[in-house]
């Protein structure tokens, strides 16, 4: 319990993570990119004292991919699981990281884990296999990032409930700041406000704002001694855009926050 | 001989008076991409567009210079209103340029603070410096090295009367320690303007006109480059038509050589005079442009209610007619069934063929797109895959048995190319202003005629279903929409001829046309579903329909859009679509098409980059 991964709660999710655990429900966590979705679900395996099998999902993600595939080894065929289906043996939470990534007819294979029946029915072993109590499915993704072309299907989303994450207020993004880093509270509040004037830029100027990852990579380099624009210059703004205007004007708001 | 002489003097007292610092200059050009996003970042009103301020005079005192060579009476202050945040249009008044661009940025932070409007000029300026310095503490040393430059610039107080030396004290002191003075000292003459602060008393500009909305037009979308080239808003005052029976009134008054400054009739939409640049440059030089508000029958009012073609003659209307709701952004109020739009068919449509110069560029899209049409395929041999290769290990299995050597291939099948489950909507603006040349040889119009040409060509090769429409309005009862093929129709020589038959007319209600196509599209029951807006301009009407409110409607549009879960992206020529179309579209919901005859080609490779 001692190496818990940090992390700051900014609601009931806890709370409601562990009830969905204890009922078996499938968990979908919605957030931008670099809110603590991650993290809190680490976070929450190592609380419960789960394994955790964590799948980052992708274009190319097939449902063999997921479930598992025959191998050549010498001269025979094989069968080996794949993620999900290790998962279902062992117990413990199957998380998969940006799940609209991968293709629909790939988080199909998902439906009959995620309802009541909780099984995962491997079509080319012909094996059916139940999850035990233990295993917990966990999706994730991003909503405001979405290709053109992807999405869920409706029928998977209502097989979960859903979190929504945002990026924590300004007091609790300080708090996670210095728990992270341990960088005094001064420039913790100077790098969110910073933040923060870019988040008013979303959808506008800005596809994507500021994460809290990224303010925990600004602090790290401030406390490894880096000048603290310069910090905010590597971590924010070449992250952020690369329209060589609208970088100065980020750097402008650096410059209003630190000084010259 | 007298002239010359008065041109040496001209130049000679001009530069022993000129303050300003020609060679740091920082113009307003090279830094509004900069401001607008600095401003929004400190919390400024997105929705604002970013203006050059009109130079209004001051009337304080002036040096004995600059009053021998009539220079400085005028100024350009910043301020904000309900549509604009305005900036002067260069700040060369520091002899570095650091500073004058530090001054820009100022003002920008200074009018992105939220302060009570009501406030008197000189408490609400010390309250914003405050505000703002407290949210950025970085600008501080800015700001201080700004009024360091500053107050040296400033009339001495010990060299002014005793009222205006208190109300200079104050400003000083103001400056230098904000939020220390509760009112300014009253003082007849007024006081030299604070560069530093925004406009004391902003004058009535031409976009905040109030309740215009039956009124004849005022502004006309001017197809005159020079006109639209200068940024410079002129502030306006509204003033009483004279009674046109007294023609000669002015004529005949001693003064009327200087009285032409004071009043020139510029009730032109349509800037048929010859001499439209002699105007420009009187224009220019003048200080306040008075406008008369004529209510009653201008030329300019017969022209453009009368422009409707006769039922007859007119591209046919297919049912009544839609009623489509608006957004009012000033009452954040949705008005339901305020605009009726008409879906039309053109008449003079004939069945014709793609035109012969676009048949080269047609075949290259063609073999292009054909690559995107929906395939699904087994690769084989590949070296991760769902299935095994059978075929590939049994060749193995027997070249190993056989003693002879084998490369190792991948073993696996693999399947690729997924479905294209996509509609797509494009919608054009075929409003008055796409009748401008767009280059030496071709109008707007006909690259948007290319255009749909060419999207046409490459997605009949996809086999993506599509629709078009063209949009145009007269005022809101009157949006025309017309369609050049539904998503039933079938691309063919009809619908060919009926984009062959588009033609310019009318204004750009854009929300209206964007709901309706939104309701379309919405029908379709593909998964994917794109709205392709296609247009040259912002969005306006012979009504109210314009600035701030046609954009925040059209936001409105494009959000129900969203809700019904299209996606929609916007295609423009327009140069300045940067100030608006991040407001409406988001980043990267849009692309700019710099030179408007590289459309045709651009929009269909645009289709295919989205949709890969």
């Amino acid at each position: 319990m001692e190496n818990l991964p940090f992390y700051q709660s900014h609601g009931s999710e806890i709370e409601l993570f562990e009830r969905a655990w204890r009922n078996n429900l499938p968990l979908l966590i919605k957030g931008p990119t670099g809110c603590g979705k991650t993290r809190f679900v680490a976070h929450m395996a190592a609380k419960l004292c789960l394994p955790l099998h964590t799948v980052a999902c992708h274009d190319d993600l097939t449902a063999a991919d997921l479930v598992g595939r025959h191998l050549i080894v010498d001269g025979q065929t094989v069968w080996s699981d794949g993620p999900l289906t290790r998962a279902v043996r062992e117990g413990g939470i199957c998380y998969l990281d940006e799940v609209v990534e991968a293709r629909k007819d790939t988080t199909v294979v998902l439906h009959p884990l995620a309802d009541d029946r909780r099984i995962l029915p491997i079509d080319r072993t012909g094996e059916i296999l139940a999850a035990p109590p233990s295993f917990m499915l966990v999706v994730s993704y991003n909503p405001g990032y979405q290709n053109f072309l992807k999405g869920m299907k409706p029928s998977t989303r209502q097989r979960f409930i859903s979190l929504a994450f945002d990026f924590p207020s300004a007091t609790q993004e300080v708090a996670i700041l210095i728990g992270e880093t341990g960088i005094d509270e001064m420039l913790a509040k100077r790098l969110v406000s910073i933040a923060n004037a870019f988040r008013a830029l979303k959808d506008h100027d800005l596809e994507e704002v500021a994460s809290t990852r990224l303010l925990v990579y600004a602090a790290t380099l401030i406390k490894d001694g880096c000048e603290p624009a310069l910090a905010c210059r590597a971590a924010l703004v070449e992250t952020l855009t690369d329209d060589p205007e609208t970088a100065m004007a980020l750097r402008e708001v650096i410059d209003a926050t630190f000084g010259l | 001989m007298e002239e010359y002489v008065g041109q040496l003097w001209h130049k000679l007292v001009t530069r022993v008076a000129d303050k300003q610092h020609a060679d740091v200059a920082v113009s307003l050009d090279e830094i509004s991409k900069t401001a607008a996003i600095f401003f929004r970042a400190l919390g400024g009103d997105a929705g604002l567009n970013l203006s050059a301020a009109p130079s209004t005079r001051h009337g304080a005192r002036r040096s004995w210079r600059d009053r021998l060579a009539s220079s400085g009476e005028q100024v350009e202050l910043s301020w904000r209103d309900g549509e604009t945040l305005r900036l002067p249009e260069k700040i060369d008044i520091f002899t570095k340029r650091s500073l004058n661009r530090d001054l820009y940025l100022w003002l920008v932070a200074l009018s992105a603070a939220n302060v009570d409007d009501n406030l008197p000029w000189i408490v609400r300026n010390q309250k914003a410096t405050q505000v703002t310095l407290e949210r950025f503490p970085g600008l501080l040393a800015r700001y201080r090295r700004l009024v360091n430059a500053l107050l040296p610039l400033r009339p001495l107080p010990t060299n002014l009367p005793t009222a205006e030396a208190a109300q200079e004290a104050a400003i000083r002191q103001a400056l230098i320690q904000p939020g220390s003075i509760h009112a300014l000292p009253p003082s007849k003459k007024p006081f030299q303007p604070v560069l530093l602060w925004t406009h004391p008393t902003p004058p009535l500009s031409a976009a905040s006109k109030g309740s215009s909305s039956d009124g004849a037009p005022e502004r006309e979308q001017s197809e005159d480059k020079n006109v639209e080239k200068s940024r410079k808003k002129h502030s306006a005052e509204r003033t009483d038509m004279p009674d046109g029976k007294d023609g000669f009134l002015m004529m005949f008054r001693a003064e009327s050589l200087f009285s032409w400054t004071e009043y020139i009739n510029v009730n032109r939409p349509q800037d048929e005079e010859d001499d439209v640049e002699s105007a420009a440059l009187a224009a220019e030089d003048m200080d306040t442009m008075t406008i008369a508000r004529d209510g009653e029958t201008s030329v300019a009012k017969l022209r453009f209610d009368l422009d409707l073609p006769p039922a007859g003659e007119d591209d046919t209307p297919l049912g009544e007619g839609i009623p489509l709701p608006e957004w009012d952004y000033k009452k954040q109020i949705m008005q339901p069934d305020y605009c009726r739009l008409q879906e039309l068919v053109s008449q003079q449509a004939e069945i014709c063929e793609l035109p012969a110069q676009l048949r080269r560029t047609a075949r290259c899209l063609r073999s292009q797109f054909q690559a995107l049409a929906p395939t699904r395929t087994w690769l084989k041999g590949q070296q991760d895959g769902e299935e095994i290769d059978l075929d590939a290990w049994v060749r193995q299995e027997a070249d190993l048995l056989s003693g002879k050597h084998s490369d190792s291939r991948g073993m696996y099948r693999a399947q690729v190319n997924q479905q294209r489950d996509l509609a797509c909507l494009l919608l054009a603006d075929l409003s008055l202003s796409t009748d401008a040349y767009a280059s030496d040889h071709a109008r707007v119009i006909d690259v948007i005629r290319d255009s749909l040409y060419l999207f046409s060509e490459a997605l009949s090769a996809t086999g993506d279903r599509f629709a078009m429409y063209g949009f145009s309005s007269l005022k809101r009862g009157n949006v025309r929409f017309n369609r050049l093929k539904s998503f039933d129709d079938r691309y063919d020589g009809l619908a060919r001829g009926r984009i062959q038959a588009i033609k310019p007319g009318y204004y750009t209600r854009m929300g209206a046309a964007i709901r309706q196509a939104s309701a379309l599209l919405a029908e379709q029951p593909q998964r994917q579903r794109l709205l392709l807006l296609l247009t040259d301009g912002k969005p306006n009407d012979l009504d109210r329909y314009e600035g701030r409110y046609g954009i925040e409607d059209t936001r409105m549009a494009l959000h129900e859009a969203r809700q019904l879960g299209l996606r929609p992206f916007c295609v423009t020529i327009d140069r300045e679509a940067n100030e608006y179309l991040p407001h409406l579209f988001g980043a990267g919901g849009f692309a700019v098409i710099r030179k408007p005859e590289d459309l045709p080609k651009e929009l269909p490779l645009l289709y295919a980059q989205m949709t890969r």
